[in-house]
């Protein structure tokens, strides 16, 4: 499945119900909703807290600066609000073969175990190139993905994780005069 | 005017950086467009924090280029392997991979790049002598006719994107949010930044914007079966040969051209909608011997005209009004920003050659895709070879070196991780992420536009109703949601209900 020009792509649907821990679409919907409230009452607690100390939340357009914010925050909890009708209160869904039905399928639990693994993956290297640095984390980090993917050819990887991962080093700090996190150990190569 | 300008930008292209990042722009947008799941829009993500760092038109030359072979580069595994690199190159399926399974994959591949060049040189045309034109009209703007052009590219956007009205709005104002973050200009006092000094310029565009795209990309990527497979692609080499085949389809060439540079200047419309419309029409205007949907030529040259011609269309407003067609060219818009330069009238006014140099890395974009792709394809075959396993770590690495390089900040990659996280919810509840990234470069406009206008109205909100030009806007922004939601209703009426079944 591939994701198009305007960056939609849906989760992918599996055709096993009942046995498997599913996510519905319903459920996405909840959590999307979940995540909008939540923004919208962070725009609000700034606005009332920050904004107004600083004396930037009332007064006319020059002075002003929470009212753009405010209006467009407003927007969306209106539009959220219209979506999570829309989501959970109609009464049909549009179904892959163009028929309404009553239920949207969802996504087994364990599909995701792999992308959560990569993210994981990703944070932990992400905290350790600070500190590890990028030479020193870089090249596990390449293996554990590939590892994720499902590739067992140890040696294969090992060799594929050092030419990527000095192979980009390379190119940016020669070329382009990166200076690539050296870690507490301060390892840059001096190419 | 035209003429001064593409003089003065001769002296910026006419350097060995910006030719030969122009080129290598070119092999990277064909790559990216061929590898499926990537494309122009990841390619462009994916470099513009390499772009940034060299000199301008360089830059833009590179930048562009990845869009103009990303436009094309999707034909390539569509005509081999019938899956599409990107979905502008969907309709090049209905021809394309029958030529390649009667064994003319080569003359498939060839045509697709030689009309996609001369689309894309079509499109050029029409941007050097629009745009300026365009931009001269745009110079008599005020505030109010900016802020409410700002929501009409938004609200376009918004509408065609992802196919729900409410989902594609939702997105853009969260961009528009996003794009308050940091200090105002207006009051100088600092908008949700939690009192730390990462946020006092708000979030880097690029960190988002990877972190959206390439990220979640990825998250879906790992989940699909193939991720070890080694696709068994023939070897082709397409021959100059192909231009005169796709010449002798001189007025199907021209007629989709012309619908692709249209459809590329309307914001939101893009490549998919004009490859499509274009294939529609040839196929109807065609003769019955010539069997559209079996191997055509004429269906390939169709399509893969109008998706590149696209590309010179949707740079139009991009740059003379610096309201962008769609992603990809609000990526663009973001690099200039970035490189210090501000889209619009008043970049053809105070830097035409900048302007002049934009329009020959355009076109020589095109005349080196029509070069790089007829004699490179076979590389990018070999490519098509490489299982996605060593793809996605690729990718990752990318996105982190080069999110990192923009401000040596740690902060810049958790903004990337988190918005990764957004991305991905955000596709599993089929939001689509491209109204954020315009939402993003449009809300700095539309705000101080907006505030301005506000400031030198005296009837408040009728200021954008009392000039002719945004009222005009106004009237079509109107006509716009009207028809979204008219088209909305209607289609949910005509889908049928199943019939019950039993248990």
């Amino acid at each position: 499945m591939f994701v198009d020009r305007k960056g939609v792509l849906p989760l992918p649907n599996t055709l096993s119900k009942g046995l498997a821990a599913m996510i519905t679409p319903k459920q996405i919907s909840w959590l999307i909703a979940a995540f909008f409230v939540l923004v919208i009452a962070v725009v609000f607690q700034q606005i009332h807290t920050s904004m107004t100390e600083q004396g930037i939340a009332s007064g006319g357009p020059y002075d002003n600066a929470a009212s753009y914010p405010r209006i467009v925050a407003i927007v969306i909890g209106v539009l959220v609000f219209i979506q999570v009708l829309i989501d959970n209160f109609s009464s049909y869904h549009t179904s892959k073969e163009g028929f309404r039905t009553e239920e949207g399928t969802g996504t087994e639990l364990a599909l995701l175990k792999r992308p959560t693994l990569l993210l994981v993956l990703f944070a932990v290297y992400l905290g350790a190139l600070n500190t590890l640095g990028y030479h020193l984390s870089t090249t596990p980090m390449i293996f554990a993905v590939m590892w994720c993917c499902g590739s067992r050819q140890v040696l294969r990887l090992v060799l594929a994780a050092l030419v990527m991962s000095f192979a980009f080093a390379y190119i940016f700090e020669k070329f382009l005069n990166v200076v690539l996190p050296g870690g507490i150990f301060a390892l840059n190569l001096p190419w | 005017m035209i003429f001064d300008s593409l003089v003065s930008g001769f002296h910026l292209f006419l350097t060995p950086v910006a030719i030969g990042l122009t080129f290598v722009g070119i092999l990277i947008g064909l790559l990216v467009g061929a590898l499926p799941g990537l494309g122009p829009l990841m390619g462009i993500i994916l470099l513009l924090p390499v772009a940034i760092s060299l000199p301008p038109v360089a830059a833009m030359g590179f930048l562009i280029a990845i869009f103009v072979g990303g436009s094309c580069g999707g034909s390539i595994s569509a005509i081999l392997l019938r899956i599409p690199g990107t979905p502008l190159a969907a309709a090049t399926l209905f021809d394309g991979y029958p030529m390649a399974q009667k064994g003319r994959a080569s003359d498939a591949i060839g045509i697709a790049i030689s009309a996609s060049a001369i689309g894309g040189l079509f499109g050029g045309v029409v941007l050097i002598f629009a745009s300026p034109v365009l931009a001269r009209f745009a110079s008599g703007f005020a505030p109010p006719e900016y802020a409410i052009l700002a929501i009409t590219g938004l609200f376009a956007i918004a509408v065609i994107s992802g196919g729900s009205l409410i989902k594609g709005l939702i997105s853009g104002c969260f961009g528009l949010l996003l794009a308050t973050i940091g200090t105002d200009e207006f009051s100088t006092g600092y908008r949700f930044t939690f009192d730390s000094h990462h946020m006092l310029n708000g979030f880097h565009i690029v960190a988002v914007v990877v972190g959206l795209f390439a990220i979640s990309e990825m998250a879906y990527q790992i989940m699909g079966k193939d991720l070890l497979d080694k696709p068994n692609v023939k070897v082709v080499r397409p021959g100059l040969y192909s231009i005169v085949l796709t010449l002798k389809h001189w007025k199907n060439l021209l007629r989709s051209s012309g619908i692709g540079v249209f459809f590329g200047a309307l914001p939101g419309a893009g490549g998919v909608i004009s490859s499509f419309t274009s294939y529609a029409i040839a196929k109807a205007w065609s003769k019955p011997e010539e069997k559209y949907g079996e191997g055509a030529e004429g269906g390939v040259v169709a399509t893969e005209s109008a998706n590149n011609a696209t590309v010179g269309g949707t740079l139009v407003p991009s740059l003379a009004l610096g309201i962008p067609g769609d992603a990809s060219s609000a990526m663009l818009l973001g690099a200039l920003l970035i490189l210090g330069f501000v889209p619009g009238p008043i970049l053809f006014e105070q830097q035409p050659e900048m302007v002049g140099g934009i329009f020959l890395v355009y076109m020589a974009s095109n005349v080196f895709l029509l070069i790089a792709g007829i004699l490179v394809t076979p590389l990018f075959v070999y490519v098509l070879r490489i299982p996605k396993f060593y793809l996605i770590p690729i990718v990752l690495l990318l996105c982190s070196i080069g999110t990192f390089a923009l401000q040596a900040s740690v902060f810049d990659l958790m903004v990337m991780l988190g918005f990764g996280l957004v991305g991905i919810l955000f596709r599993a509840g089929n939001y689509p992420l491209s109204p954020i990234v315009i939402g993003l470069i449009l809300g700095p406009i539309l705000e101080n536009n907006f505030r301005r206008a506000l400031l030198i109205s005296r009837d408040g909100l009728w200021i954008f109703v009392e000039r002719p030009v945004s009222a005009t806007l106004v009237a079509i922004n109107v006509a716009l949601i009207v028809g979204a939601i008219w088209y909305a209703l209607r289609k949910r009426k005509a889908i049928p209900k199943p019939k019950q079944t039993e248990a």
